[in-house]
């Protein structure tokens, strides 16, 4: 009945029309349309059965390469931002020192445009994952649905937010302070839990785990609880607060280079010097939580484990421990030069110490950087006896490397405790006890470190890696945990006997800080190119085979073009970012070009004199937090 | 030209250009560019200059069930089996060792029925609950014995009886499993495992 009154309705609609007129044109459409409708429904199932598509010439995997390392490299500089301006608003807040505050102001305002750009390349990169990926991201969305929900939210409640903490910077001072400072923390809360979200997904490739029956969320929680997923949260966590304090740190470098006045070159000098101590203090940390993802990996799959550190992907760390080892001489370098410039009179006392740490890191890099196997001809082998050399050979392994990295991070840190204390006189009676104490703890540590990694060659493996090593680092982590709130209290009474005079550091200072950032974004992409070549020929190991012409790891020299093409890109769109992002300030300035936007900043009064990097005035003391 | 070649070719150009500009270049942003160009360029020289190893995935080895004669030919091709697709070497060891994080399987199929293999390999939760670890408290996760005829594993059914016939050969111990059984069980007359190849490390270096 129902349809015999749609056909008389259109017969009404269409009256010169006869209805059986009509009857025999619905059979004829249908007719015309029947191969149509199967066409379609064989293109639908010809779809489905599409594993990957690839781009003529680029390559499909190249072009996913790029796109999903910028924005990865963009996500972690829009996570690690946050926090860095975070803990700068709250050190403004505490210290009542406006300087902090401008600080973070200035870095939260790249947010808006980086946070942008990073959704545009996010993107990107899912419609091209959907597009030349289509089984995979079949399956991947099949597994993981419920979250795309809860990141959809995340990135909805982080936008507000962003919103709100940026637009709301100053109308939020004074009372409302504590607010704007609330409304922070829950920006990187969102933030923290955008980052782990994705992360669950891409770790889940690298260690799945059976997924039994179960609700859709059961499934997924299940497949994001995968074994390498929380200690690639808190990699990513350390070593994203690392990308924001040295890229920080390399923006104020240039913008040091290109200072005209005086006043200019006293912030930037002072903003390299925060962006630097953010990043090292991160990087500090973040060969403990690699460690331990390692760690994770080795116990989820031994063979993994083995691929990354003894397969082919062996001489890839090999560059790890150049490009770390440039970082730490670059860090160390740049609070040399510090203490030397920006306290006129302190190179004197501390030429022996800073040589002493130049002569020992350089050591530990020659060690970290020797292979296990030797590159060498068959006479040269002959003559060594294997391709391990004698001598050289006894440093190829991990327990020297533990080794040196724990004491390379022991130097790096007394460096900064070095500028910490330069220019300074400690008025504390107990003082000399605590300086006494300090360099005995220093010394014993150092020993410990080094005894426990000769005695691992003379364990088993799982003795070494489960207890020695973790020896070592909770040694280190020791030391600078009991190091820094002494310091702090010896400090807080000390009296300046050389004022710290900013904006005098030579034009390689600048170039430093740019160079460390370049080093952390190459070791970023470095490690991206090793935890995705560590599934080998799987794009969920052990689950679903790569069966693509893709589906081999290109060698090293290759992915190293790519990485620095990648970092170069990335610096590019850093650079346009800060760019667009200060075009209004520059506007502001009217026709003085060289001077600041807003009035000139005092040099630091060291309220917080370790971030700050500041003395107090001659013959002032520091003053509480 | 080879790649490795061209891709030195290239970065011997970069390092070039960046020199170029720290030489003849006033402008500071150019020059911070040009540096940074030679970082780049200097750390891709470094790169290409160490071996060469690329990770090329292993060719699928396929077996014909129809030429299996033999029980041993059986056990012959579990043995692949149990060092390759079905992963169990990863976590299992034939006799003891230090790095092994489960059981032992030295002389199991001599204290174990077949029934009872076949039932732990595909129904592991039926009898084991947590795994066993080195140390500490057993943990649910990473050690659990996983179902071997699901998936990542996902052992077939004749796959399954090989690695028992292997294991009951390895224990010293008749194989009881019948070529005739397997055979039924085959589908189409052809079963496929993956390589038993190391996972293809090969030096693309000229």
């Amino acid at each position: 009945m129902k349809s015999r009154g749609t056909l008389e309705n259109l017969q009404s609609w269409l009256p010169k029309v006869k209805l059986s007129s009509l009857s025999g044109w619905s059979v004829f459409w249908v007719l015309l349309l029947l191969p149509a409708f199967v066409w379609a429904q064989d293109a639908a199932t010809q779809a489905m059965s599409v594993e990957y598509r690839d781009i003529p010439g680029i390559g499909s995997r190249n072009l996913v390469w790029v796109v999903a390392q910028q924005h990865l490299l963009l996500a972690g500089f829009v996570l690690g931002v946050p926090i860095f301006a975070w803990i700068c608003e709250i050190v403004g807040w505490r210290s009542k020192e406006p300087r902090y505050d401008k600080l973070a102001k200035e870095f939260t305002k790249l947010l808006t445009s980086a946070y942008a750009t990073t959704a545009l390349f996010g993107g990107i990169l899912l419609f091209l994952l959907i597009s030349l990926y289509p089984k995979l991201m079949a399956y991947l969305t099949d597994v993981f649905y419920p979250t795309f929900i809860v990141y959809c939210i995340l990135f909805l409640l982080e936008t507000a937010t962003l919103y709100m903490y940026w637009y709301g910077w100053d109308a939020m001072q004074g009372n409302k302070k504590a607010f704007h400072i609330f409304l922070g923390f829950l920006l990187n809360l969102f933030a923290l839990g955008i980052m782990i979200v994705p992360n669950s997904w891409a770790t889940f490739q690298a260690s799945p785990v059976v997924l039994g029956d179960g609700t859709a969320i059961e499934r997924a929680w299940a497949a994001m609880q995968n074994p390498t997923w929380w200690p690639v949260n808190i990699h990513r966590l350390i070593a994203n607060v690392v990308l924001g304090g040295f890229i920080c740190g390399a923006y104020a470098g240039v913008r040091y280079l290109l200072a005209q006045s005086r006043e200019e070159k006293e912030h930037y000098d002072w903003m390299g010097y925060v962006g630097n101590f953010i990043g090292v203090f991160g990087m500090l940390p973040l060969p403990f939580a690699g460690y331990w993802l390692m760690r994770e990996v080795y116990q989820y799959n031994q063979q993994m484990g083995i691929t990354l550190m003894g397969g082919f992907l062996a001489w890839l760390f090999i560059l790890q421990a150049m490009l770390i080892g440039v970082l730490f001489l670059g860090a160390n370098y740049y609070f040399w030069m510090g203490i030397t410039y920006r306290i006129p009179g302190s190179e004197q006392s501390y030429k022996r110490p800073i040589l002493a740490m130049l002569i020992v890191l350089m050591v530990c890099l020659g060690v970290w950087m020797t292979p296990h196997s030797l590159v060498a001809s068959l006479a040269e082998a002959r003559l060594m006896g294997g391709t391990h050399h004698p001598l050289l050979g006894v440093f190829g392994v991990m327990s020297a490397k533990m080794t040196v990295a724990n004491l390379m991070i022991l130097v790096t840190f007394m460096s900064f405790i070095m500028y910490w204390r330069a220019g300074k006189q400690e008025t504390a009676t107990w003082a000399k006890i605590a300086k006494s104490v300090m360099g005995a703890l220093l010394a014993i540590a150092g020993i410990a470190v080094i005894v426990l990694g000769v005695w691992g060659y003379f364990v088993p493996a799982i003795i070494r890696i489960n207890y020695f090593s973790v020896a070592q680092v909770l040694i280190v982590l020791f030391i600078m945990v009991t190091f820094t709130p002494l310091t702090a209290l010896l400090m807080k009474s000390a009296k300046t006997t050389t004022e710290m005079v900013w904006g005098l550091m030579p034009i390689r200072a600048g170039y430093a800080l740019v160079l460390n950032a370049v080093m952390v974004i190459l070791l970023m992409s470095l490690m991206g190119y090793a935890r995705s070549s560590s599934r080998v020929h799987w794009h969920i190991y052990g689950v679903m085979r790569d069966t693509s012409e893709y589906a081999y790891s290109p060698a090293l020299g290759y992915a190293a073009a790519f990485m620095s093409l990648n970092t170069f890109l990335f610096c590019l769109l850093v650079a346009f970012i800060f760019w667009v992002a200060t075009m209004g300030d520059k506007a502001k300035k009217g026709p003085d070009q060289g001077q600041p936007a807003e009035e000139p900043t005092k040099i630091p009064g060291g309220v917080a004199p370790a971030m700050a990097g500041g003395a107090p005035r001659k013959g002032e003391q520091a003053l509480k937090i | 030209m080879s790649e490795v070649a061209l891709l030195q070719l290239i970065g011997l150009i970069v390092v070039g250009l960046g020199v170029f500009i720290l030489l003849f270049i006033k402008g500071k942003f150019l020059r911070v560019v040009g540096f940074v160009v030679i970082v780049l360029g200097g750390f891709s020289l470094i790169a290409l200059s160490v071996p060469q190893m690329a990770s090329l995935p292993p060719a699928i080895e396929t077996f014909d069930i129809t030429q299996v004669k033999t029980s041993n030919d059986l056990a012959s091709i579990g043995q692949k089996i149990f060092f390759s697709k079905g992963q169990c070497a990863l976590c299992h060891s034939i006799g003891p060792s230090e790095s092994a994080r489960c059981p032992d399987l030295n002389g199991i199929g001599a204290k174990l029925a077949p029934e009872f293999i076949y039932e732990s390999l595909t129904q592991p939760q039926a009898y084991i609950y947590l795994d066993f670890r080195h140390d500490g408290v057993p943990e649910e996760y990473p050690a659990r014995m996983p179902y071997i005829n699901k998936n990542p594993i996902a052992l077939s059914k004749q796959e399954i009886f090989s690695v028992i016939a292997f294991l009951q050969k390895m224990s010293g111990e008749p194989v009881s499993i019948k070529v005739e059984d397997v055979l039924r069980e085959s589908e189409n007359g052809e079963m496929k495992v993956a390589s038993v190849a190391v996972h293809g490390a090969q030096s693309t270096n000229d």
